[in-house]
Formats: structure tokens, C-alpha cells, sequence
């Protein structure tokens, strides 16, 4: 029997061909999106729907010209900057709120009421209070981020199990060791799932300030091409953003999801 | 062997006149322990079998250091528990094995030593040896939903064993393995108990699993929990619970229950 259980441990992620399998799928996927468009776009004028082709040259445009990088690096920044900030608000909060009951239920309330105000909304308060500057941006994805991250760290905090708890209190570990060994592990998958999906809505939310509240930005720039009717760059920057997502996900959240939570059954990864 | 286990008493435990109420939803306090007094001479395997509700564990508790009595004294290697400071040479294993899953069996080894502030290496070093004291040492990497039951049993004793204790309390702490598997497991706590001559008290449910492993029985009474009897069981090691002694010992002491 050990020598079972000692190939099962030894044996690592999935197999080449499957792999592979996986990448030829997602390939064939992109080929028929990219067919599709370019059937479609051959029947509408350009200025409605531009073909792959021109959205090719403007992409080239963009990037020759320096606002590909530029603007992709703003706009990045803002996200990064209001993420961080509603990383170092959020945990900390999720974390009392969850560790200390009567706090948790008095500010309750607050967390769906800030989930269900528009971006819209922010983005307009933003403007009233930062004006045209990079803190509005910052401000809108910070807003929608941070309730998001206290909800998943809080629940996150539910879960601690007070097995584990008594535990450290018979080893008598100190109570802020208690918290980095036992809580903080527990609460990292919720955190890292909340800040997922904050990473995604802020990125998003990102852009709708952008377009209100900004001179500079990915979402600045889809708004001067629309104006100017420039549908090739739109689409070249839509395209950029979906690129860049992907990347983010793929190359290294997921991965860094796998290794951090290695520890899990492959059941409960799904 | 750390300092405390090389003095003269390490691992003798006194208990003197302990009581315990706990408070109820209705305010009037329950009593669960009335007036214990037990002596444990060092390196003893004690047993202490009861009626459920008999508080049982809960003297385990406050042998522990974890539930503090209203009344009485503990005084563990000869020294009051309200002085007493080392308690890093008293292990305690849960009935549950309580792995942290995201900790390797190694790193769940070194939880115990973690409350101090012993160097990475030197924890390392101590749980590998742990580990291969339970005969785990290959499986130190594997994380512990890799792991059998039996073998998840057997990290928990090693994270048990890494500090070096004098004293070893367990609570009812292999209940929940099937049978093969935990006569296993008594026959491996007794060669270490053996080798490391640290004292054990455990509570059990299972009056074979006291006959097998302790040369001391404590028996106890319910509703308030006190001390009904203690045996002496004088069988010769190895015991085994299919032997014809073994079964007359246990079956004497049900009687007693």
C-alpha cells in the first residue's frame, strides 16, 4: 500500500498530450472567432465594423506612435494603485470584522450597499472631488474593489477552524503567530478569489473613468477614437485590453493559484 | 532531552483536590469534577476510562494548563502548574488529528516547535527525526489529503514527539482509526514510550486499548466527576487484546465502570 500512496504523491500535474490538447482547442476557438468577424466584416462598411485586417494596421499605428505602451502603462497603474489601496483597507477590515462579531454585524449593511452603487456613480463623485487626474481612476476602481475584497476575506475568516486555534493554544504559540500560521492561511484562498474578481472589476470600472474623468488611459483613448470615428482603433484597443487580461489570468494568476493551493484535493480546485 | 526532563520529578504529576463547575445557559453552575486527587509517578502510562460526561477530558484539560480549576492544585515535575513555565515539555494530542492541510507532514511536524524561536534548520532536523521515529520519513513532502488515516495519525504523534516531552496527554487519540490500524499505533507508542520514557495519560473510551497500554488504570464516576477506582494491571508486555489475560483484565474493569 505505501508504495501506492507514495507514487500517487510523486505523480505531477497532467500529461503533455493533454496539454497540448488543451492549446490546439483554444487556438481553434480563436481561429473561428477571427473567421467569423472577417465574414461579417466584409458585408458592413468599416467605420461599423472593421475587418481584422485594419484592425491589424491600427494596432501597428498605435503602437508605433508610442500610445500603445504609454496609455496600457496609465492605465495599468491606476488599477495597480486603487487594487493595492483596496488590498490594504480591505484585508485588514475583512479580517476585524470577521475576528470580532459585533463589529462584523454592526457595519454588515454597509458591504451589499457598496456593491450595488454604479461605477458610474463613483466615477461621477470621483470627478467632482479629484477632477480630471489620475487619483479619479484610482478612486473608482479603489470603491469597487475594496467591498469586494471584505466580503471574501470575511467570510474567509468564518472558515478558520478552532480546532486549529486550540491547537496553537496548547503549543502556546503568541497570538499574532497564531494569526500568521493559522488565519491567514486559511483566509488566503478567499482573499485571493475576492481580489480576483476585484482585479477584473476595477480593470473594467478603470476604463468608465477613463472616459469620463481623464486626459490620458486606454479608456481616454477609446473614447477620442469613437469621437473621431476611428472604429479600427477602437477595436485595436479593445483587442489589446482582451490580450492583456488573458495574459494576466493565464500566465500568472492561475499559475500562481495552482502552486499557492497546491495543498487542496483536485476535487475542490474546480 | 531538553533541561526540564533531566530533572529529578520531570514527568510526575500530582493533581490535589481539584474541582471544576462550569457555567450553564440556565446560570447555576454544573459541577464536573469533584475533589480529584491522582498521583502520576514519572514515566507511568495512565489510563482513565469513564461513563461519558464523567470528566474525563476535562481533567486532561486541566493537566494541560488549557481549563484552569476553581479549586485545587496541579503540580507538574514537582513544580505548583501556577509556576510552572515549561510548558513546551508537556505534549498534547487531540482526538482529531488536526493536520493543517496546507502544511506538508514535515511542516506540520514543525508546527510544534514554532511557538519559540528555534531556528528553520534546527526545526527541520528535529521533525525529520520525528518523523522517522513514526517511520514516516519518506512521506515528509506529501501533504496531508495524500495521506491514510493511519498515517495521518502517526504525523500528529510525531508532531506530538518533536518537542521532546516529559509528559504526553492524549484524548482518546486514536478513536477514530479502524481497529488493525490502531493496534498499530499502540504498539508504536509504546516502543517510543519505551525509548523515550516520557510519562503518558490518556483518556479513552475503549477499556481493551486501557488494559493494552497502561500499567495504571483510573476510573471514573459521573455527575459530579470523581474517582471511583484505579487498578494496577500487572500483565506482561508486549500485551495483546485477543489474549485470554488481557480479556479477563478488561472485562474486571467494566465491572468496575
Amino acid at each position: 500500500m505505501p508504495e501506492v500512496l507514495e507514487s500517487q504523491i510523486h505523480a505531477r500535474a497532467p500529461a503533455r498530450t493533454v496539454r497540448l490538447n488543451l492549446v490546439l482547442q483554444r487556438l481553434g476557438l480563436v481561429a473561428v472567432i477571427v473567421a467569423v468577424w472577417w465574414l461579417l466584416a466584409l458585408r458592413v462598411p468599416h467605420y461599423v465594423l472593421p475587418g481584422p485586417a485594419r484592425v491589424w494596421d491600427a494596432l501597428k499605428l498605435i503602437a508605433a506612435n508610442g500610445n500603445l505602451w504609454q496609455d496600457l502603462g496609465i492605465t495599468l497603474g491606476r488599477v495597480g494603485t486603487g487594487f493595492v489601496l483596496a488590498t490594504l483597507v480591505g484585508l485588514p477590515l475583512g479580517i476585524i470584522f470577521g475576528a470580532n462579531r459585533r463589529l462584523g454585524d454592526f457595519f454588515e449593511p454597509i458591504i451589499p450597499v457598496m456593491n450595488t452603487v454604479s461605477s458610474a456613480i463613483w466615477a461621477t463623485f470621483a470627478i467632482i472631488w479629484f477632477g480630471v487626474s489620475n487619483a479619479t481612476t484610482v478612486f473608482v476602481v479603489f470603491m469597487t474593489a475594496m467591498p469586494l475584497i471584505i466580503t471574501n476575506v470575511w467570510q474567509g475568516t468564518r472558515t478558520v477552524n478552532a480546532d486549529f486555534i486550540e491547537l496553537a493554544h496548547v503549543l502556546r504559540m503568541p497570538s499574532w503567530k497564531v494569526m500568521i500560521k493559522v488565519y491567514l492561511p486559511t483566509i488566503l484562498p478567499y482573499f485571493f478569489s475576492g481580489a480576483r474578481l476585484a482585479f477584473g472589476f476595477g480593470w473594467r470600472v478603470s476604463l468608465v473613468a477613463e472616459t469620463l474623468g481623464s486626459s490620458s488611459g486606454v479608456g481616454y483613448r477609446l473614447r477620442q477614437a469613437a469621437d473621431l470615428i476611428q472604429t479600427d482603433q477602437v477595436f485595436a484597443w479593445t483587442l489589446t485590453l482582451v490580450v492583456m487580461m488573458a495574459v494576466l489570468e493565464m500566465g500568472i494568476l492561475r499559475p500562481l493559484e495552482n502552486y499557492l493551493f497546491r495543498w487542496k484535493k483536485e476535487a475542490e480546485k474546480q | 532531552m531538553n533541561a526540564a526532563a533531566v530533572a529529578a520529578d520531570a514527568g510526575a504529576i500530582t493533581v490535589r483536590g481539584v474541582s471544576k463547575w462550569f457555567s450553564t445557559a440556565e446560570g447555576t453552575p454544573l459541577q464536573v469534577l469533584d475533589n480529584i486527587d491522582l498521583t502520576i509517578a514519572a514515566q507511568a502510562i495512565v489510563a482513565i476510562i469513564g461513563a461519558s460526561g464523567c470528566g474525563k477530558s476535562t481533567l486532561l484539560n486541566i493537566i494541560s494548563g488549557l481549563v484552569t480549576p476553581e479549586r485545587g492544585d496541579i503540580i507538574l515535575n514537582g513544580i505548583p502548574a501556577r509556576n510552572f513555565s515549561d510548558w513546551r515539555s508537556i505534549s498534547y494530542m487531540f482526538q482529531e488529528d488536526r493536520l493543517l492541510p496546507w502544511r506538508t507532514a514535515l511542516r506540520n511536524v514543525e508546527f510544534s516547535l514554532e511557538a519559540g524561536s528555534m531556528p528553520r534548520a534546527e526545526r527541520e532536523a528535529r521533525a525529520r527525526d520525528a518523523l522517522k521515529l513514526v517511520g514516516l520519513e519518506s512521506f515528509a513532502d506529501a501533504f496531508p489529503y495524500q495521506l491514510s488515516g493511519g498515517m495521518r495519525s502517526r504525523v500528529a504523534l510525531a508532531r506530538s514527539l518533536v518537542q521532546e516531552p516529559c509528559i504526553l496527554l492524549m484524548d482518546e487519540p486514536f478513536s477514530r482509526l479502524d481497529a488493525l490500524t490502531r493496534a498499530q499505533m499502540h504498539e508504536e507508542l509504546l516502543r517510543i514510550q519505551q525509548l523515550k520514557r516520557m510519562t503518558i495519560v490518556f483518556v479513552t473510551h475503549d477499556v481493551e486499548e486501557a488494559v493494552v497500554l497502561a500499567d495504571r488504570v483510573v476510573i471514573m464516576a459521573p455527575r459530579p466527576g470523581r474517582i471511583r477506582d484505579t487498578a494496577t494491571i500487572a500483565l506482561a508486555r508486549p500485551r495483546d487484546a485477543t489474549e485470554a489475560a488481557t480479556a479477563r483484565q478488561a472485562h474486571e474493569l467494566k465491572s468496575l465502570i
